[in-house]
């Protein structure tokens, strides 16, 4: 029986080793660049590792919708339409022009010579198999919403698509642009599991190599490349569910990158004189989110006073500068999002929160479990509500899971309370209205099962005008009618970072917290 | 040595090599001398055990008083005092960080700790124990019981724990039946064994002979005659159980938060632990120290009460 005191002196040791061998692995690891440099200048092997806390959920862009699949599939597909990272504009990548006949007919010409990575040609059959495959119920693809409005898909030619919609569709292009919307090769998708083993399966810069859930993915450079081979020979995206070794990890060189530094680490990271971060106010938001077919969040009072209890200043407070706040639903990186919307919202004050809890008729507060998604950013959250709802007297009991089983969860419609995210691709508010705010997308991504049909209707509006100004007008309205009714508590929006190795350049990073990796190269 | 215990020796000595009779009234007066005072003398000679003793006791009493020791609520959040390192004015061992004092979540987790290892203890004794002196007593029984064992024993203890909390689902009660289902093969193995040596001597067969139910010759000639062993063991085992539970803590599956459970408070700690360690390290040593003591307190028990366990276990 010895063997327990064992199991703690190994444990203690381990913890002391693990302390010192930050400092010293990144001591032995310079020397290898030195090293290293005097040998062979020119000859760093062209790989890199991205480390990420989550693994994809899958790998097809038809049947997923989260970040940690998106960051692999846009290396492996491509979208006919992509947002300039630096001017945010929209321009062609897979498509060549589109023309609009009327309001409902969109026009396509497709890039010609461009080939699948298993030499199929890229044609405007794999767009029509694409889009119809997510239009179809039966595929349930979480981002069918993109593709709502389209009415039909006509390929008069190898290179021509034409795009008929119901309605007027706004933003046919910044959704065209959407990572969910990239084209699948048809052929790899009927004749296996692209969600699994998505060989050629995209027109990317990057070819699908391994996939070993729960620890990594590795893609290699596509030599075919139509706009020229990528200088990576090979990228790794590895599964570290543990920050804190993932930084050990970047700071040993052991990763070359990673996006989403936690405040904690912050300092530490950009002390280190072989690591730069990149920081960025960012689109992605963070919300306590409520499920309006539970009781008593249904009653906006309860909304209210849990809006009331929370105090976001002080927990912002606690970020180290990786977040900052605002009052709205839609927040101010987003199209759509007007400054007035600070004048709405709620301060907070626990006195007023114990008196609209008291007038809903819970004057002894409740009992409530909140659901959390196993991520550093919500497990941190979490406690910190707990003992705020704790004040208020709504006795809270926190319920977690993994990433992919709180997803499926939540939308299922199980959770009562949620902490969630979301971060808008295509940097329209309207993205971030119609996916979680309609009706008609509850079961998908409308986790808070909101359904009223003023909304709904406020909503379609942002979506069938074509007039920009009109449309962001009805965007602005609809943040301040879910503001005032408390659809979900705003509790910050993240300063998006990417840290990564000095020697490793040209990763392209937007404010929605997305890489991309068709230029980057390690000296 | 002192005389008494050489005069002790020398009785018992006798005792094996003169009659009946006077082989009885040593044995009354050793009685009468109480178990405990014996027991006492064996394990003050022993430095080890007496740490183990003390360590064991001010836990407890620290546990049992913790809400008279502890200077603050230990979920009470602060925001405005957050990661304040050891030796604050007000705060002897530091906030965490949500600002809550840490001396009073190692205080509150000394509660969590205990109620875990008694209690996950307990039940598999009381599975154990059964099924250990049904399968020593019956033959019959015995292949049975001890195959599902060696099946149960198989497992590596953690993974079978872990195995168990997933099935179950995480929590602090579910911990307890994982670490408690996790005892059972080896409390039950421990209770066999020496029911196999009992259950050969003359004085069961007497009882049989004088008609005794089995139930009678189980629970009372039996069952006290295993009392030291299983006392021992269970000291012992407490140490394993109160770390395994904060393993799976440690892991997420035990304690949720914000519970002041040490292996989950160690675990939070880690994201901190460039910027503050103590966070990790001073669950870590409230752990460290506990499983010593519950170990040498064990060691101390065994070669006190039964020399012969020396090499069984």
């Amino acid at each position: 029986m010895k063997k327990s005191l064992l199991i703690m002196l190994i444990l203690v040791l381990t913890l002391s080793f693990t302390m010192t061998a930050c400092s010293s692995g990144s001591q032995t690891n310079n020397q290898q660049a030195q090293t290293g440099e005097t040998e062979k200048a020119q000859e760093v092997p062209q790989e890199v590792t991205y480390v990420s806390m989550t693994d994809a959920v899958g790998l097809s862009p038809i049947l997923t919708n989260d970040s940690a699949s998106s960051n692999v599939i846009r290396e492996i597909y491509e979208t006919l339409f992509m947002r300039d990272p630096k001017t945010g504009e929209i321009k062609p990548l897979l498509a060549e022009s589109y023309e609009n006949p009327d309001d409902n007919t969109w026009i396509i010409k497709l890039k010609q010579n461009i080939k699948f990575q298993d030499g199929t040609p890229f044609t405007s059959e794999a767009v029509k198999y694409t889009f119809e495959k997510i239009m179809d119920p039966k595929t349930a693809s979480p981002r069918a919403s993109l593709l709502k409005s389209v009415s039909s898909i006509e390929t008069p030619d190898d290179y021509t698509v034409v795009i008929h919609t119901k309605e007027p569709y706004g933003i046919m292009l910044t959704a065209l642009a959407h990572d969910n919307l990239s084209i699948v090769n048809p052929k790899a998708d009927q004749n296996g599991d692209i969600n699994k083993n998505p060989v050629g399966a995209g027109t990317g810069p990057y070819k699908f190599v391994e996939w070993v859930p729960g620890d990594h993915i590795t893609l290699e450079k596509n030599p075919d490349y139509w706009q020229g081979a990528p200088k990576l020979d090979k990228v790794t995206f590895k599964v570290v569910p543990e920050m804190a070794t993932a930084v050990s990890m970047l700071e040993t060189g052991e990763a070359d990158f990673l996006v989403g530094v936690p405040p904690e680490q912050l300092d530490r990271l950009k002390n280190n004189p072989d690591i730069d971060v990149i920081e960025m106010q960012g689109n992605p938001t963070r919300y306590l989110g409520f499920n309006f077919e539970k009781k008593p969040f249904d009653n906006l009072k309860v909304r209210q006073a849990i809006s009331y209890a929370i105090n976001r200043d002080a927990y912002i407070a606690t970020l180290n500068g990786l977040g900052y706040k605002s009052r709205g639903i839609i927040g101010p990186k987003l199209f759509g999002y007007n400054e007035e919307i600070e004048q709405h919202g709620y301060d907070y004050d626990p006195e007023k929160a114990k008196q609209l809890l008291a007038e809903a008729g819970y004057p002894n507060g409740f009992k409530t479990t909140l659901t959390v998604g196993n991520t550093d950013v919500y497990m941190k959250m979490a406690p910190f509500i707990q003992a705020q709802l704790k004040e208020i007297g709504i006795d809270v009991e926190l319920n977690v899971m993994d990433w992919a089983s709180f997803l499926s969860y939540c939308k299922a419609g199980n959770q009562e309370l949620c902490l969630n995210g979301w971060m808008n691709v295509t940097g329209d508010g309207e993205e971030l209205l119609y996916p979680q705010f309609h009706s008609s997308n509850i079961g998908a991504s409308n986790y808070s099962r909101y359904n009223k049909p003023d909304m709904d209707a406020m909503i379609m509006k942002t979506r069938v005008t074509v007039d920009q100004n009109q449309r962001y007008n009805y965007i602005r309205e609809a943040n301040i009618a879910l503001t005032d009714d408390v659809a979900w508590i705003p509790m910050f929006n993240d300063v998006v970072t990417l840290a990564h190795r000095k020697n490793v350049k040209g990763i392209t990073f937007e404010s929605n917290g997305e890489f991309r990796l068709n230029d980057a190269y390690k000296e | 040595m002192p005389l008494s215990t050489q005069g002790y020796r020398i009785s018992e000595a006798k005792m094996m090599t003169e009659t009946g009779e006077i082989t009885i009234r040593t044995d009354e007066k050793y009685r009468r001398k109480s178990p405990f005072v014996d027991l006492w003398k064996h394990l003050k000679r022993n430095k080890l055990a007496v740490t183990g003793l003390a360590i064991v006791t001010v836990f407890i009493i620290v546990a049992i008083f913790a809400p008279v020791l502890a200077p603050y609520d230990p979920y009470k959040q602060d925001l405005t005092i957050r990661l304040l390192p050891p030796g604050s004015p007000g705060h002897l061992l530091g906030t965490d960080e949500y600002g809550r004092d840490m001396l009073s979540r190692l205080i509150y987790g000394a509660r969590l700790s205990l109620l875990v290892g008694f209690s996950s203890v307990g039940f598999g004794l009381a599975f154990g124990v059964i099924l250990g002196l049904l399968a020593g007593y019956y033959s019959t029984l015995d292949s049975i019981i001890m195959r599902i064992v060696d099946i149960l024993l198989a497992f590596p203890g953690v993974l079978l724990a872990l195995a168990i909390v997933s099935a179950l689902g995480p929590g602090i009660a579910n911990v307890i039946i994982a670490v408690g289902v996790w005892s059972i093969p080896t409390i039950s193995r421990v209770v066999r064994g020496t029911v196999l040596y009992i259950k050969e001597m003359d004085y069961i067969a007497a009882a049989k002979a004088l008609g005794e139910t089995d139930f009678m010759i189980l629970f009372k000639e039996i069952l006290p005659n295993c009392v030291s062993s299983i006392v021992v063991y269970a000291t012992m085992r407490l140490a394993t159980a109160i770390l395994s539970a904060a393993t799976l803590s440690f892991l997420g599956l035990g304690a949720q938060p914000p519970a002041a459970e040490w292996g989950a408070m160690a675990s939070t700690g880690r994201n901190y632990i460039f910027q503050a360690p103590y966070l990790t390290l001073l669950p870590g040593f409230a752990i460290i120290l506990v499983v010593f003591g519950f170990n040498s307190l064990g060691d101390g028990l065994r070669d006190a009460l039964d020399p012969n366990l020396k090499n069984a276990l």
